[in-house]
């Protein structure tokens, strides 16, 4: 019996309430519109609130407030409506408050938002980006448990093509471990005695109650940050045992890369594909030890925007092998997801201008 | 074994509601499927396409087919890339209505073969438009299409007879599901009236007899998908 046929935006919605989601809200923007509007269907039957903000702004601050209560939380948007949340991201950041931001792309063009933080301060989003429908799915479900575990806000870079593609998905509750309780919340357990809490970004506490402080506050958070950077980086490869040519690409990119990389070695050539999974942390020694470890002769860079992660795999790189870009802006007619350069046939092509074309070392 | 079909067409015309039908009919025969939809902000007139992958068991596909075995055509406007995606021994089913004169220049062949005064039901309605009326070999210049074979059909002439000029998507659909034998009739049927929302129940009966025209429109696995598509 084969899984019955789900949208994307649909089986995250389905895994989104998998995981306890019991709150979301947002604003419609294609083509994350789909996403709010199977949470608005699905959260009241399961005894969640799923609210239509007046914007984006609004939206995130909701989600920040009921997360704050100790719930779990999304919101979500395209990377426009998601430039309008930086700063509600921000201060869930610093202030350690966790919910899950759902970007429904219009492109790949969000990876610098995704992966430098975006608002003000010393703070990273963990940002898993799926290949597929099914992989959105799994994602999800981390995503909420990875944001609880780490008291952060984590982000799906998901786009049209997760969002809007139909296919037999099962989506099933998984055990993703204990977590700490959230003993933080601002849940009204204290029963009015008074003794109010704070969630404050300097940490100074009260003048009858002095907090760590800011210096040390911050110093947590930027050890917080370097440990999930050292232990959360998540990785895929294809074929790279012996491969002269690594292509590095993310997201929905990557199944085209993989298929051409299957194309091509049926005809002789020696090459695989590296994905990062998570966007943030880059899975840095990963892709350096493939570099390393095989007769790497350059490391192409496929991703339909005008060059974001490649500052990332040269950073990985580290002059081990040449780093060439060969992806590049490609936007379809709509607007609304990338254009004619996201194509087996397109790759296909600049791959093999690539490899003629090997630069000296 | 896995197919594909491309639906192309402009918006309002059902592309996606056709795809969504002959996704859910295969999923509905226990076969595996994916859909992978295409449009603009616009409701109407623009580009709107559909891919459908259809695989007994295993499927594995992109979302964006790098070459399709079939294809659907309801408007000739965007139908260009997807031509040049077909594979040889593919089918392509088209809306004679709009759609003849379009695929046959891009042939290189002249229109006056199905000009519109020859794609009246008579000629095209029961798919007189196979081989024989206009060969196997209808190639374009550059054999983008080479040896693909052609069912014409003129579903806004039948959907229009029916009194449902809405549903020539459903016309071309069950012409498509018929010729190809890639899900049957009824359960195209069904799969259409679970995706016809309640507010719309009122042409849920025009649709239904709209895709039995379609289906008898043309040769029953005159185009057979299973035999015709190796894994």
């Amino acid at each position: 019996m084969p899984a019955s046929l789900m949208q994307g935006s649909a089986a995250v919605a389905e895994a989104a309430v998998a995981a306890g989601c019991r709150f979301f809200a947002g604003y419609p923007m294609l083509p994350f519109t789909d996403l709010l509007e199977h949470m608005a269907r699905r959260l009241p039957e399961v005894g969640g609130v799923c609210m239509n903000a007046e914007s984006e702004i609004e939206g995130v601050n909701m989600v920040l407030g009921a997360a704050a209560a100790g719930a779990r939380a999304a919101t979500g948007s395209c990377g426009q409506g998601i430039a309008l949340m930086q700063e509600a991201v921000a201060e869930a950041a610093l202030n350690e408050v966790p919910f899950v931001v759902f970007n429904m792309a219009r492109g790949q063009q969000d990876y610098f938002q995704a992966t430098r933080g975006g608002g003000w301060g010393d703070y990273r989003t963990i940002t898993l980006a799926p290949a597929d429908v099914g992989e959105a799915v799994e994602h999800t479900q981390l995503l909420f448990h990875l944001a609880d575990r780490y008291r952060a806000p984590t982000v799906l870079y998901g786009d049209y093509l997760v969002a809007h593609t139909h296919m037999g998905v099962e989506v099933e509750q998984r055990d993703l471990g204990p977590l700490p309780d959230k003993d933080w919340a601002l849940d009204g357990t204290r029963g009015g005695t008074g003794r109010s809490r704070q969630i404050w970004t300097w940490a100074m506490g009260r003048t009858d109650a002095p907090g760590p402080g800011p210096d040390a506050h911050w110093r947590r958070l930027a050890d917080k940050f370097d440990g999930i950077a050292a232990t959360e980086a998540r990785s895929a490869q294809h074929r790279t045992d012996d491969a002269e040519h690594l292509i590095v690409s993310f997201g929905t990119s990557a199944p085209f890369v993989d298929h051409v990389v299957d194309e091509l070695r049926a005809d002789g050539h020696r090459i695989g594909s590296f994905r990062p999974v998570t966007l943030w942390p880059f899975p840095e020694a990963a892709l350096a030890a493939t570099v390393a470890a095989g007769p790497c002769a350059q490391v192409l860079v496929f991703e339909v925007n005008a060059g974001q992660m490649i500052d990332d795999v040269r950073l990985a790189v580290a002059g081990r092998a040449p780093v060439r870009p060969i992806g590049g802006v490609s936007i379809d007619g709509s607007g609304m997801r990338q254009g004619a350069l996201l194509s087996a046939a397109a790759i296909r092509d600049r791959v093999l201008a690539a490899i003629e074309e090997v630069p000296s070392p | 074994m896995q197919a594909e079909v491309i639906l192309t067409g402009i918006g309002g015309q059902g592309v996606q509601l056709c795809a969504k039908a002959l996704a859910m009919a295969a999923v509905a025969e226990g076969r595996e499927a994916l859909l992978s939809s295409h449009y603009g902000g616009e409701m109407r007139g623009g580009q709107t396409e559909a891919s459908v992958v259809v695989a007994d068991a295993g499927l594995r596909s992109l979302p964006i087919l790098p070459s399709t075995w079939s294809a659907f055509v309801m408007h000739p406007a965007h139908w260009a890339p997807v031509a040049a995606k077909l594979r040889p021994g593919g089918v392509v089913v088209a809306n004679a209505d709009l759609v003849a004169g379009e695929l046959l220049a891009l042939d290189g062949v002249g229109n006056d073969l199905v000009g519109n005064d020859l794609v009246g039901n008579d000629l095209v309605g029961n798919d007189l438009v196979g081989n024989d009326l206009v060969g196997n070999d209808l190639v374009g210049d550059d054999g983008a299409t080479s040896g693909c074979a052609r069912v014409l059909v003129a579903a806004e002439s039948i959907a229009g007879e029916l009194g449902a000029p809405m549903a020539a998507g459903f016309v071309l659909l069950g012409a498509y599901a018929s010729a190809t034998g890639m899900v049957g009739t009824a359960s195209l049927v069904a799969a259409m009236r679970d995706l016809v929302p309640p507010y719309r129940a009122q042409h849920v009966e025009a649709n239904e007899r709209a895709i039995v025209a379609g289906a008898a429109a043309v040769a029953p696995g005159s185009h057979p998908v299973w035999t015709a598509v190796t894994a």
